[in-house]
């Protein structure tokens, strides 16, 4: 027995790091300098940190304007979806109307088609009615989300009608029991959700390249992609682009980490 | 009391005369409010934001569309038939094809191995391994694109550092597909890893209890009774997996573009590509409705596969449970 606790152990550590190591060597790497990088005699641990990469970063793209505004529609759009996908599931899991399941299933269906499918399109109608260039052109299509709504509908299926019941019976009105007892109770979906709609907006990529066109709007996503195009030797720099870009998804990570594993599993157990 | 019971059945959909009036009586008109505005804002958004755009793209992938010289002309069904003759499309579909099944496999196998690992109560640090195996999931797609790139570089790559290695993983046409996938499975394990760990904590520990009672081994436990009851996440995930999997893109793009030669061409590169760099709007639809099909035969597919295989053991098991709850 006590040979396979250790074995396992042992196992689990060493996907752990495994898992970890990019991590470690990518931060690691930002500190290295480029003659250090490119060097055929390769160290885990800088043998001379420096700032010179984060440095360069800045005086050649711009780095912190589009992390600005990465971090700006992240937040905007998360809160947002979040807070549409809070009605629209309130609204599928306690009420009851004629072609609820049917709208359900079409909202849930959504889900599948491609982004392929819809993305030429709405390129051409966005164009052609002029939103280019602007942030609602990034904000309008993200705002409600499918998943989201789907999301929340599963973890509020799990609150008692009863609870609904007794304080309309109160007197209480909609607009409160939502706000004051549907959605705190839903505060583990909303953490999931959260998560996963900050990360798809700081991670999204091709939407913005194709809408944002000036450069001080961009976003970080593209702006990494530019930046490599136009220092393709610059590995310092993109060593410490790619570990900032990383930083705040972290950062909304910790903050929403521990009721995220049971929002996230929820959503999934009864689906 | 007796208003309370008769809005409960009321809730419940029963068709008495006298509870349906209370029913009518009782609805508020703030709730009439709120579940209109939100059903028409859902829907508007469904027609203005999908429903019109698909009209669009079936109309435009049978006509030669290009919005740089305004080019709008019907072909007919050119796009589709040019489109079985392109040697690169079916390369990028048996792509996809390897692409998802190693993904998807990897995914699943890695993610369920783990998951177990860390349930079987043998693990010290489940909470410390959970966060770990979760962090590149919430990591940004495309910066870890970078970071994968950086790794599989030839020259200071970690990959060909650590193993002592000489290989060009990203331009070499045998491997870079593969050196995709890697990434991809890296990137993606962790979220089978808390879903399945999510399904074992649903199984009834007396249901386990009662198989070590009855001696049946860890392996026929694991075989016959773990894995029937995680079959609705099993399911889960790789329907998931593959529509994922269906649109990846952004990792062939910052990695290889598609190179080197056709090896890394995935069907969504393939439609970026169309569109976005060589502007063939009409061929890119045609493209992208043929992959919206593979992904809704498949997902329905699935979905039959998975009703069917699971209809009796489910009911069982929920009765299990409800009679668990009584006691």
């Amino acid at each position: 027995m006590k040979v396979r606790v250790f074995a396992l152990n042992a196992g689990l550590l060493l996907v752990g790091g495994i898992v970890v190591l990019p991590f470690f060597w990518m931060i690691l790497s930002a500190f290295k300098s480029n003659s250090e990088i490119l060097s055929f005699d390769q160290s885990f641990l800088p043998r001379e940190w420096t700032l010179e990469n984060f440095v360069s970063i800045q005086t050649k793209l711009d780095f912190f304007r589009l992390f600005f505004n990465s971090v700006l529609l992240s937040v905007t759009i998360t809160a947002l979806s979040v807070y549409t996908s809070l009605v629209g599931g309130f609204v599928f899991a306690k009420y009851t109307f004629r072609g609820r399941g049917a709208l359900f299933a079409v909202i849930l269906s959504t889900m599948m088609i491609t982004w392929a499918v819809v993305i030429i399109p709405r390129y051409t109608i966005f164009r052609s009615i002029g939103l280019t260039d602007s942030y609602a052109s990034i904000i309008i299509p993200a705002v409600i989300s499918a998943f989201g709504i789907f999301m929340m509908r599963q973890s509020m299926d799990s609150i008692p009608d009863e609870i609904l019941e007794a304080a309309r019976i109160d007197g209480a009105s909609e607009w409160f029991i939502f706000h004051r007892i549907v959605a705190p109770l839903s505060v583990n979906a909303i953490s999931a959700l959260s998560i996963f709609q900050f990360l798809w907006v700081w991670e999204d990529y091709l939407w913005p390249y194709l809408m944002i066109s000036s450069e001080e709007k961009q976003v970080l996503a593209v702006g990494l992609t530019t930046f490599r195009g136009q220092y393709g030797t610059d590995y310092g720099g993109l060593f410490a682009a790619t570990t900032l870009a990383i930083v705040p998804v972290l950062v909304v990570y910790i903050l929403f980490q521990r009721r995220f594993i049971a929002g996230a599993a929820s959503a999934a157990l009864k689906g | 009391m007796t208003i309370q019971t008769s809005t409960r059945s009321a809730h419940r959909g029963e068709t008495a005369p006298v509870t349906q009036a209370t029913r009518r009586i009782k609805k508020p008109a703030s709730e009439l409010w709120l579940r209109n505005i939100t059903v028409g804002v859902i829907m508007a958004s469904l027609v203005l934001l999908l429903l019109i755009p698909i009209g669009i793209a079936f109309v435009g992938s049978f006509h030669d569309w290009n919005p740089l010289n305004g080019r709008f002309d019907f072909t007919g069904i050119d796009n589709y038939a040019a489109l079985f003759a392109d040697p690169t499309f079916w390369r990028a579909s048996s792509n996809t094809l390897v692409f998802g099944i190693l993904a998807i496999a990897g995914r699943v196998l890695l993610g369920l191995a783990i998951a177990y690992a860390l349930f079987s109560k043998l693990s010290r640090w489940r909470t410390f391994f959970r966060t770990i195996f979760y962090l590149p999931t919430v990591m940004p797609l495309v910066a870890v694109a970078f970071l994968w790139t950086l790794m599989y570089n030839p020259q200071f790559g970690a990959i060909n550092t650590l193993f002592g290695l000489d290989v060009n993983w990203l331009f070499d046409q045998r491997f870079s597909l593969l050196a995709i996938v890697v990434m991809t499975i890296w990137k993606d394990f962790g979220f089978a890893v808390i879903l399945f760990l999510a399904g074992l904590y649903a199984i009834p520990e007396d249901v386990l209890e009662a198989a070590s009672v009855d001696g049946a081994s860890a392996w026929r436990t694991f075989w016959h009774i773990i894995l029937p009851l995680l079959r609705p996440m099993l399911f889960f995930i790789i329907i998931t997996s593959m529509i994922g999997y269906l649109q990846a893109f952004v990792q062939v793009l910052v990695m290889t573009n598609g190179g080197p030669g056709t090896s890394t061409q995935l069907i969504s590169f393939m439609i970026y590509d169309q569109a976005f760099v060589k502007y063939n709007f009409g061929y890119a639809s045609a493209i992208a409705f043929i992959l919206l099909i593979i992904t809704a035969l498949l997902t329905a597919a699935s979905w039959r596969m998975n009703q069917s295989a699971l209809d009796t053991p489910r009911r069982r098991r929920f009765t299990h449970r409800s009679k668990e709850k009584t006691s």
